[in-house]
């Protein structure tokens, strides 16, 4: 299961020590956190915020109402419109590509768990891209190096050659 | 702060109940629904909140989500776990069948197709004996199932949800809302709404039985 693979990366890469208990629910695999002492948590979202709060790390949440609310807004787009395939593969690439022109993560200045949840739900997609249009979309190419570059993200995913230009500029300059 | 939201919309039912029981100061612009707001967005996106830093939000749930956090704490675990629910669950569901009921003329249908997500409601709603769905208190949780389910309420038959949705419902705010938005005429306000969304896929058409 995909989103059980990715809580655990995720795990790791918060440096929790103690592996939670999951199992999944219904036809769609909907990932459940077991808790202990409280009722059982559902949805990759809700676990993985959860997650981020236990490994007392705030600021992969965003800064302030407005902050927070940008990184909920991306992580929601992950989980409907990335995952739901309502949306074509082509138009979500279009849109992150417009939005992170200028931007260097999701969210704010800094790594949000909007770029690391992100980054796990579009690695098959980009894995499947040929290069002309990991060209087309240079921002979102760009952002994925960046991120998957991030020291603790990339864990069970393999990594994916972007830019071409990275590798090749060198020897033909 | 400017709220851009259209008739006929109901994911701008949430955001305008939101707006009015949290009492937030916004402007509000109805635009149609060919309204382009989001810059980076090449469709249509309403309801959007344009935040004086420039930002957009551009989805319903966030939006209450983050009218809710202005005048009060962060979202708890539980009102994150319903609006996820919503957003990935209740909503794919109720796109089915208000495709049947405000395209088709099949309202019979309605019950058959929205019973699985309404079975979880329902018997969270009966293991839990409080008032709302996260505690004594009207969350943004409650306001966002409320807006979601207003438009196919009136067909459903449990009776445990028809006490809490009228609660909701009872909420200042709330009727006012629905009135702005649906504007008195029921499914039919939404009829032009919907005839712009992608028809449901077929894959996603065998009726809901987790």
């Amino acid at each position: 299961n995909m989103a059980l693979r990715e809580l655990a990366s995720l795990e790791k890469y918060l440096g929790l020590k103690k592996p939670n208990k999951y199992s999944t629910q219904g036809d769609k695999k909907v990932p459940v956190l077991q808790n202990n002492n409280a009722p059982p948590l559902v949805g990759l979202v809700t676990i993985a915020c959860h997650l981020v709060k236990e490994a007392k790390r705030p600021e992969l949440l965003g800064d302030g109402a407005e902050g927070r609310a940008v990184v909920q807004q991306w992580l929601e787009y992950r989980v409907t419109k990335l995952d739901s395939h309502i949306e074509d593969t082509k138009s979500i690439l279009k849109d992150l590509n417009l939005y992170m022109q200028d931007k260097v993560y999701l969210a704010g200045n800094q790594l949000t768990l909007a770029d690391v949840l992100m980054y796990y739900g579009i690695h098959s997609i980009i894995l499947d891209l040929a290069v002309q249009e990991k060209e087309q979309y240079v921002n979102v190419a760009r952002w994925f190096d960046h991120i998957q570059h991030h020291p603790g993200v990339r864990h069970h995913l393999p990594p994916v050659v972007v830019l071409r230009n990275r590798l090749y500029t060198s020897r033909h300059h | 702060m400017e709220l851009f939201v259209s008739e006929g919309n109901p994911h701008c039912l949430k955001v305008l109940a939101a707006l009015e029981v949290t009492g937030v100061q916004c402007g509000v612009q109805f635009l149609n629904h060919e309204g382009k707001v989001v810059p980076f967005l090449p469709r249509p996106a309403v309801p959007t909140l344009f935040l004086p830093s420039g930002q957009h939000l551009f989805s319903s749930n966030t939006i209450c989500r983050y009218l809710f956090e202005l005048n009060g704490p962060e979202s708890s675990d539980q009102c994150n776990q319903w609006l996820e629910w919503e957003a990935t669950i209740l909503q794919p569901a109720l796109l089915r069948a208000l495709h049947l009921a405000v395209l088709q003329g099949k309202g019979s249908e309605v019950p058959k197709v929205l019973q699985g997500p309404l079975n979880v409601l329902d018997q969270s709603l009966a293991k839990g004996s409080m008032a709302y769905l996260t505690g004594e208190a009207v969350s943004v949780a409650d306001v966002v199932l409320w807006g979601a389910l207003h438009p196919v309420l009136s067909v459903s038959s449990l009776e445990l949800t028809k006490a809490w949705f009228d609660r909701v419902a009872a909420v200042r705010g709330c009727q006012s809302a629905a009135q702005k938005v649906l504007q008195g005429k029921g499914l039919e306000a939404m009829k032009s709404y919907m005839q712009k969304q992608p028809a449901p896929q077929s894959r996603d058409t065998q009726p809901c039985n987790s």
